[in-house]
């Protein structure tokens, strides 16, 4: 079957797509975008966090047909064009990354709770990334470049 | 993940049922699992149902209703409101989840932790059922589920929407939800409601038992009325990694208690 739909912006389409196919396959496999990650297949982890229709999803949960004439925003889309969105320039600078396995779902994650929240708590952050699992950081350095990045959209508005 | 064995995503208006089929709404689950007896899909979505409707009745939830549309929804000034909330809480999954998951596939999973069966059986909720050929018929969703991953829908048959009372939703709430973990599947949830025309209290058990119970009264019991009549319903406590069947019927009986305490502050 096909699948058309608008990806960070812009309209794709996947021919061939196999009924059973994830979200999560054909955005990495067929569209070209492998940022989202393809971790444990069961929603657990939030490696595959997108947003679909501007709410966040998991991609590997989402039947691709699903996705049909909607809108997906993944980690490639955050940024614009070079520049990095500043959750991911505070990723960076916090060294909230190791591995990097978990970093794309953590960082769209982290982006839709600063679109949703300018300044949240500590323990919103937590509830937040909650659905996101990290085995080599221990959150602090997560939690610390969401903060920063809380101060620093605050900062630029 | 991927489903391999699929071969066709099908209108569920459509299509027509056949050996290998399953309903498809949020697939959260569905795709969750390998599901290897199955070969086609057919999309609830494409009916198109309104996810939620309030009326002078009570509230209707479509099948399709996701999570996260019931647990933004404003509703008129209904006591029970907040149980919403406090159940969509109660799913073991993060908010994402909630964006794609539905109320329909929740009870229809029938999973003693179902967090929608606890809802929509703790208020009198009646599922409304569309067979093949046009047939309707309606049952209480505390009747509907009748054991792990069982419930009463006949092949090709399909859940529509559930209806929650006027009456149940216009009751003073209180809601107790037991894991063994701090975000773990639910153990035990214990959701009691009274009346306030009569005073009668209606307490429902799920997640500990292995399909919705509901203990009815025409007034508070007391603590030692509770217990006899928990005791007498004998209830089947599930068994599982979440929980030992013992340890679910101590916490179930702690929790109707507290139940009974806060209701009876009323």
């Amino acid at each position: 079957m096909r699948v058309t739909c608008t990806v960070n912006g812009e309209q794709h389409q996947a021919d061939d797509v196999w009924e059973g196919e994830s979200l999560l396959y054909v955005l990495r496999e067929r569209m070209g975008f492998p940022g989202s990650k393809n971790a444990c297949e069961q929603g657990e982890c939030g490696s595959c966090t997108i947003y679909l229709d501007g709410v966040l999803a998991c991609a590997c949960l989402v039947a691709a047909g699903q996705a049909q004439g909607r809108g997906v925003r993944t980690v490639e889309g955050l940024g614009s064009g070079d520049e990095l969105a500043t959750i991911q320039q505070t990723f960076l600078e916090a060294g909230a990354v190791q591995c990097g396995f978990c970093t794309p779902g953590l960082l769209v994650a982290a982006h839709d709770l600063l679109e949703r929240h300018a300044g949240p708590t500590d323990a919103e952050i937590r509830e937040a990334l909650a659905g996101n699992l990290c085995r080599c950081t221990g959150y602090e350095k997560i939690m610390e470049a969401v903060r920063l990045g809380a101060t620093r959209r605050a900062t630029a508005s | 993940m991927d489903l391999p064995g699929i071969t066709e995503v099908a209108d569920a208006r459509l299509g027509i049922w056949r050996p290998g089929d399953a309903w498809l709404a949020g697939g959260t689950w569905l795709f969750s699992e390998p599901q290897p007896a199955l070969t086609r899909l057919l999309d609830l979505h494409a009916f198109g149902w309104t996810a939620l409707q309030v009326s002078p009745d009570g509230l209707d939830i479509a099948a399709t209703c996701t999570l996260a549309e019931l647990a933004r929804q404003e509703f008129p000034p209904w006591q029970a409101a907040s149980l919403v909330g406090q159940c969509c809480a109660a799913l073991l999954g993060s908010f994402k989840v909630w964006n794609t998951a539905t109320v329909g596939g929740n009870i229809c999973l029938a999973l003693p932790a179902g967090p929608m069966i606890s809802l929509t059986a703790a208020l009198d909720g009646v599922a409304e059922i569309w067979g093949t050929g046009g047939a309707v018929r309606r049952i209480p969703v505390a009747d509907f589920v009748t054991g792990p991953g069982r419930c009463r829908l006949r092949p090709g048959e399909l859940l529509r929407s559930v209806h929650l009372p006027i009456g149940a939703l216009q009751c003073a709430t209180a809601f107790r939800q037991l894991s063994l973990s701090a975000l773990g599947r639910s153990a035990a949830v214990v959701i009691g409601r009274r009346s306030p025309s009569d005073g009668a209290l209606v307490i429902t058990l799920t997640a500990a038992t292995t399909r919705p119970v509901q203990l009815r009264f025409p007034a508070p019991p007391g603590p030692d009325g509770l217990l006899a009549t928990l005791a007498a319903a004998a209830p089947r406590y599930h068994d599982d990694v979440h929980g030992a069947p013992a340890w679910r019927e101590a916490i179930t009986r702690q929790l109707a208690l507290e139940v009974l305490d806060e209701l009876e502050r009323l």
